[in-house]
């Protein structure tokens, strides 16, 4: 994914890295970029259904 | 973490673990600013048999693993990221000590090979520091794609450290690497970076200061001691003696006299200039993409004298008119005033009335304060259209990449005010949400800086929640919010310089990347806002329910009457109506749900566009809402987040009052 903030791309794996020290353990939902700390809310489940679904239907095009 | 790394670290008392012994000749860093692939990397060279444990002392993460592919007797350490050898974080603090202590067999710096602009300064700084280096040039096949081509051979001899391409993902190019991770030795002076006259002079006489050491080179030690690092210094006391450091303070404060910019600005243009001429020399750019308009308003959005106005204009079409007359107008016009009013309390109440026969259950649900009537009306009648609005407004500003140009330009005033530049990000952070942004202040530099960032964030940064009520409870009095505006920022400039000088430090320092500025995409604008409405009901929805519970408390054992009486003083003496004392005391518990209450009694007709200015002002100075708090007591301590709270508090007050004296002794109208 891509920080809002500085444009850095990186995974969501990464963003959990960066909140290791939160006090919070994670319950602000919020995605943190590991580059410069901007927090942007983590997608909801309804946004990356459809995001999947989108991402199925240009894979099936292409084919 | 896996069991048995989590079994290691807790018999190793949560010091870094290492699978026996470790052999400080046979051991590989993997260095590197975020992002660049150094894990892809890492768990390519070892495998499933890692250990991840603390850095002594903080919170940062060190991996450590055997090399399944260098040999078992290879120990390969994934260190935190860092962009320079003058440590700015707690990560890079870490970083470069992992450099020092560990006296690694290799050091494998991996760049990003799209964005080697951004990367080689290191590279020239790993090198000059005399360290076995290795350069990996990850993601070499993005920057293939883009049409970026990088003569390897011409890099190697310009640095003086073997250079391979790499795709640490596909694992290509690591043959390669894993042989010149082998055959790599200490660079020679090769690298060096020509500081210019005055500061090679200094580099020089503190050279002939410091006695040689494991670890880095003397010449980097100089370089770091002539920038002021802390770490640097304290290491020449011990070995050197208070002597040795004042003679290098002496021969830093001549060097400094001497120049026009600090010594550590001088000496990262240096290594800029250094990194543009390996550019030139070995790196051929496809053409420039970015269009010479998005070229022309980025620095037109980031220079004083047209940055100012142009924020200016998104304010006032952004917030004043889109939120302030569409959302907190129409939109809360309808929902509250027609929805809410004609149809969803009467019916709450009626049904109440019918099937309750206790008043004091009917008041928890229903009447003036019940969950349903004021609770939940709150949320989804004021707040929720207001705030819902404002995301629509901060969400084009974010996609458009207008924000870090933003922070770009905020940075200038707050170096005139003394403030690190680095505290910008909290800052804008704030905007959003203080709580969160309270938490990014771990980011800087000092105590000091954090102090001051965690007490402006408390007292003159309004989150999005209040910034949106209260644009709203304005929209229909430009002056007032032109006063509100005016004293707001006055208070933040005033009390910002006042800590800074109360508490002397160092110059501030900033860097960011900028990305490109762009046309906001229509879809990610609506995800975005989507996401953050879903996640901002979902959180002050609960709050505002329990706010109702505790005022239903309140009002059954009597004390909200006793409490609103004694609220009802200063109140007064801020020349707001005692009805006002009932949503300060709301304020205590969320400060957009004390605007809100203002919004109530500003629809009821009872506050005059004066009364408005001075209420909506103390209450963005007001205190911090409670989930701030505790992470202001996390971050500092009980003591130090109480004092913040009660100064907040009484600028607050004093701030109310005074402004309130100035329009009634000026006779203004506001």
């Amino acid at each position: 994914m891509r920080c809002d903030f500085c444009g850095n791309e990186f995974d969501e794996g990464a963003a959990e890295k960066a909140c290791a020290a939160c006090t919070l353990l994670g319950g602000c939902k919020k995605v943190k970029c590991p580059h410069c700390g901007y927090e942007m809310p983590r997608e909801t489940r309804l946004v990356k259904a459809i995001r999947n679904w989108r991402a199925r239907r240009h894979d099936r095009s292409k084919r | 973490m896996g069991i048995a790394a989590l079994f290691q670290r807790l018999a190793t008392g949560g010091r870094a673990a290492t699978d026996g012994a470790a052999d400080a000749a046979s051991r590989v860093l993997i260095v590197g600013s975020p992002n660049v692939g150094k894990s892809a990397l890492f768990n390519r060279l070892t495998g499933r048999y890692v250990t991840v444990s603390n850095y002594p002392g903080t919170t940062v993460e060190v991996s450590r693993g055997r090399s399944r592919l260098l040999g078992d007797e290879f120990e390969v350490l994934d260190t935190p990221g860092m962009y320079s050898l003058l440590p700015i974080t707690e990560e890079e603090r870490v970083a470069r000590a992992l450099l020092i202590e560990e006296t690694p067999r290799a050091v494998v710096h991996v760049v990003d090979a799209k964005n080697l602009d951004r990367m080689l300064g290191l590279t020239l700084q790993l090198a000059e520091a005399g360290l076995p280096l290795v350069l990996a040039l990850n993601m070499a096949d993005e920057a293939r794609d883009l049409g970026i081509r990088i003569d390897v051979k011409r890099l190697e001899e310009a640095i003086g450290v073997p250079v391979v391409r790499t795709v640490a993902t596909r694992g290509d190019g690591l043959a390669e690497l894993i042989e010149q991770i082998r055959r790599v030795r200490p660079v020679a002076s090769k690298a060096e970076v020509d500081y210019g006259p005055t500061i090679e002079e200094a580099i020089a006489a503190v050279q002939r200061v410091v006695k040689p050491a494991p670890g880095l080179s003397a010449r980097t030690r100089a370089v770091l001691l002539l920038e002021g690092d802390g770490e640097q210094r304290a290491r020449l006391r011990r070995t050197g003696g208070d002597g040795a450091v004042e003679q290098v303070s002496r021969i830093v404060s001549t060097t400094g006299a001497r120049l026009d910019h600090a010594i550590h600005y001088h000496a990262a243009s240096a290594v800029k200039l250094q990194v543009d001429c390996l550019l030139a020399e070995a790196v051929t750019f496809p053409p420039e993409r970015r269009t010479g308009v998005a070229e022309w308003l980025s620095r037109f959005s980031m220079h004083p004298a047209t940055g100012l106005p142009l924020l200016a204009v998104v304010v006032y079409v952004g917030l004043y008119k889109f939120v302030g007359a569409f959302g907190a107008g129409t939109l809360v016009d309808w929902l509250e005033g027609t929805v809410f009013e004609g149809y969803v309390n009467p019916w709450v109440n009626g049904v109440l009335d019918a099937l309750v026969p206790w008043q004091v259950v009917r008041d928890l649900f229903g009447g003036e304060y019940g969950m349903m009537t004021l609770g939940v009306r709150y949320a989804v009648a004021i707040v929720l259209p207001i705030v819902g609005t404002f995301f629509v407004a901060f969400s084009i500003l974010e996609d458009s990449g207008y924000l870090p140009r933003l922070a770009m330009l905020i940075d200038r005033v707050f170096k005139k005010i003394g403030l690190n530049g680095r505290a910008v990000i909290p800052m804008a952070l704030g905007f959003g949400c203080d709580t969160m942004a309270t938490m990014v202040t771990r980011t800087l530099e000092t105590r000091r800086e954090r102090t001051i960032a965690i007490l402006l964030l408390a007292l003159a940064i309004p989150c999005s929640a209040q910034m949106g009520v209260i644009l709203g409870l304005l929209a229909g009095h430009p002056w007032a919010l032109a006063v509100w505006a005016g004293v707001v920022t006055g208070v933040f400039l005033v009390v910002g310089s006042v800590a800074a000088r109360v508490m002397p430090g160092e110059r501030p320092r900033f860097y960011m990347e900028l990305p490109p500025l762009r046309f906001p995409r229509p879809v990610n604008v609506l995800v975005k806002t989507y996401t953050r409405m879903v996640w901002y009901f979902k959180e002050v929805l609960p709050l505002f329910l329990l706010a109702s519970v505790f005022i239903w408390i309140g009002n059954v054992t009597g004390l909200f009457e006793w409490v609103v009486g004694v609220v009802r003083f200063p109140v007064r003496a801020l020349g707001l109506p005692d009805e006002a004392a009932v949503a300060f005391l709301f304020g205590f518990f969320r400060r957009d749900y004390g605007a809100a209450g203002l919004y109530d009694l500003y629809g009821d007709g009872l506050l005059t566009g004066n009364q408005l200015a001075v209420a909506a002002v103390t209450l963005t100075l007001f205190l911090p809402c409670i989930a701030q708090l505790l992470v202001m007591k996390k971050e500092q301590g009980w003591k130090a987040a109480l004092a913040t709270s009660a100064f907040v508090l009484a600028v607050a007050f004093v701030v109310g009052f005074l402004l309130n004296g100035v329009l009634v002794l000026t006779g203004v109208q506001l």
